[in-house]
């Protein structure tokens, strides 16, 4: 990959070129970035890529730690947020996708050395998908082979024209490959989805199933493809016509080249894992007629990579709980909406992932609770509910690091300007500086059982906050005219 | 009326997020609203602003979106907080909340639709009345 970071015109100009996004799970890695002391200009970047870079000169950034919504200084943020953790009898980190695998190994580290929960994105995105990986194992490729070999793309629950922007254009439908020159006009386009999304209006063929019914429409579709008739109910219980799913099977017999691509839509309905199971069996059963493979469109920036980083560190993809000393692996039970559903964490941690916004209200009360440390960029849900908030460094623009693309091919992003304080470089700096100011807390107590004993002291002390003096300042910060 | 709820992404919200204009009005229009199918839209009365509410009784009111998109008995609502006060956390032991196809009521609503910060204040603000019972006390 080349690249070129060039004085511009004016003297505070930078120009950059290839820069990786970290945005979602493509990470396209043709950005080009201009950034002077007040405006950032892109290339190539798609509306959310876009929205990110402007970030490096918004009006919003959180650049000062908050403790309970007032600045403060970055040691005392940090002691802070050491002593919470150091307090709590089950800390739970929520280790987020926007940002780098090396700032997630140290997040897994912490959880690891208190003996508390980790989990990360997945969990609320393809965390099913991943368990049905478990299950039947996938039969995958890279996005360099979907863009230039693929002669059918099958999405599945997914609508990439929302959710991954450059997909369509970059990797599938309209992408001219090696072995698929005439772009859309090579390629068969099919959508399931019960909405009519933006995706499915380039569709060859849209089979609009009724929410929920995805496992039965799979399984009609291997039945065919395996020689027998679907059951006599099929069209009554999916609301798919037998002619369609006839012409769907057809497509996959005749394909030389298939993916499915996956989304959201088989993971978040009734069903989730097994949906997924099924999936991963029609393609293997889909090789049987040509080359097919499965691949899930994985939203949050660097979700894959936090799979693979636990996945490395201990074994398991998502939901670990380190309380006995040693790994467990539990969705259900480890994962972030069931432990705060039922009340268990007593402290919080949430790096990069605006879990406010994105968590069910049973869920969110639950933090409400307890003490809870995030890392921001912005102001938004997750800063409002956090007792410490740490400044964020935009990982891949203000710091260099690794990012897993949605098909698990590790993108190396490398910074091209400064983040706009100096009391850390990186997340990673960041929580490198949390994990030791726990170790020497933990140290300082011999690490016996009292330091468990203040967790519900924590919980209440960390409450004191005068929430007129937050939405006053919240005000203030809105007035100023955005960029 | 019961209704299918969906939630999801959208690219526009999705630049609200990312770009960190999480407490502004654009992130109002672009994740407090509902697609509604033309037929439940005229059975709803035509209605300016909808209710939902979900099987525990939490409930929020968002503008209502005519759109063709959703099949009948379905509505579309896009990911952020508005959402999740209707989202269920029930996972099938996946750890992924109920996003997707979740049985809810629908009705027309009477105003306003929160902004996000005065949503937040009004379902979260626990700061000044927090217990911070641990889970042996009872805390949930
Ligand atoms: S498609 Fe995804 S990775 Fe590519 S520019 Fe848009 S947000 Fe960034």
């Amino acid at each position: 990959m080349s690249s070129e970071a060039q004085e511009g015109q004016t003297s505070n100009k930078i120009t950059c070129t290839d820069v990786t996004c970290p945005v979602c799970g493509l990470t396209c890695d043709d950005i080009e970035v201009e950034v002077d002391d007040v405006s950032v200009v892109t290339r190539n970047a798609c509306i959310m890529g876009d929205a990110k870079f402007k970030e490096l000169r918004s009006s919003h950034r959180i650049t000062a730690p908050l403790i309970n919504g007032k600045e403060a200084p970055w040691s005392d943020a940090i002691d802070k947020a050491a002593e919470i953790f150091v307090n709590a009898k089950r800390p739970f980190f929520f280790i987020g996708s926007e940002t780098a695998t090396e700032a997630m190994s140290v997040g897994i580290e912490i959880a690891e050395m208190l003996g508390g929960l980790v989990d990360g994105n997945a969990t609320i995105c393809h965390g099913p998908t991943v368990m049905a990986i478990q299950d039947v194992g996938q039969v995958g490729c890279t996005l360099g082979e979907t863009r230039n070999r693929a002669d059918l793309d099958i999405y599945w629950g997914a609508n990439p024209e929302d959710s991954h922007p450059r997909h369509l254009s970059r990797h599938s439908v309209f992408q001219r490959g090696f072995f698929t020159g005439q772009g859309r006009f090579g390629r068969q386009i099919m959508v399931v989805d019960p909405r009519r999304s933006t995706t499915a209006e380039h569709a060859d063929l849209h089979l609009q199933l009724k929410p929920g019914t995805d496992f039965e429409v799979l399984n009609a579709l291997m039945t065919i493809l395996n020689g027998f008739e679907p059951h006599e109910s099929f069209t009554e219980v999916t609301g798919i016509s037998r002619e369609d799913i006839y012409k769907a099977a057809d497509m996959i017999k005749d394909a030389r080249f298939g993916v499915i691509w996956v989304g959201l839509g088989i993971a978040s309905t009734r069903g989730k894992h097994y949906n997924a199971s099924m999936a991963m069996r029609l393609t293997q059963l889909g090789n049987k007629y040509g080359k097919f493979v499965i691949l899930a469109n994985r939203g949050h920036c660097n979700v894959a990579g936090f799979n693979e980083v636990l996945a490395w560190q201990c074994g398991f993809p998502y939901a670990v709980d380190f309380s006995t000393g040693e790994p467990r692996y539990q969705p259900g039970e480890y994962s972030t909406v069931d432990v705060l559903r039922r009340g268990e964490a007593d402290a919080l941690f949430c790096m990069c992932a605006d879990l406010g916004a994105h968590l069910p209200k049973r869920a969110v009360e639950r933090m409400c609770e307890i003490p809870v440390v995030s890392i921001e960029t912005a102001e938004g849900p997750q800063a409002f509910i956090s007792d410490v908030v740490l400044p964020g460094v935009l990982d891949g623009m203000e710091c260099e690091g690794t990012f897993y693309r949605m098909d698990n091919v590790p993108c190396y992003a490398r910074s091209f300007i400064d983040p706009p304080f100096d009391f850390t470089k990186s997340n990673e700096d960041t929580l490198i500086q949390l994990r030791d100011a726990i170790k020497r807390k933990l140290a300082a107590r011999g690490k016996t059982t009292e330091t468990v004993e203040g967790a519900a002291e924590t919980g209440s002390k960390a409450t004191t906050l005068s929430e007129e003096e937050y939405v006053q300042r919240l005000d203030t910060l809105l007035s100023q005219p955005q960029s | 009326m019961e209704i299918i709820l969906n939630t999801g992404g959208t690219a526009f919200q999705g630049a609200c997020v990312k770009g960190g204009r999480k407490f502004t009005d654009e992130y109002t229009q672009e994740a407090a609203y509902c697609d509604i199918n033309p037929e439940d839209f005229v059975a709803l009365g035509k209605p300016w602003l909808v209710k939902i509410t979900n099987e525990y009784g939490d409930s929020v009111v968002l503008q209502a979106k005519k759109t063709d998109r959703q099949q009948k008995g379905e509505i579309f609502i896009p990911r952020g907080p508005w959402a999740n006060i209707v989202v269920t956390t029930y996972t099938e032991s996946t750890g992924s909340p109920a996003y997707k196809n979740r049985k809810v009521e629908i009705e027309e609503g009477s105003g306003p639709v929160l902004g996000p910060v005065t949503l937040m204040k009004k379902y979260y603000s626990k700061r000044t009345n927090r217990t911070g019972r641990t889970p042996a006390e009872g805390g949930a």
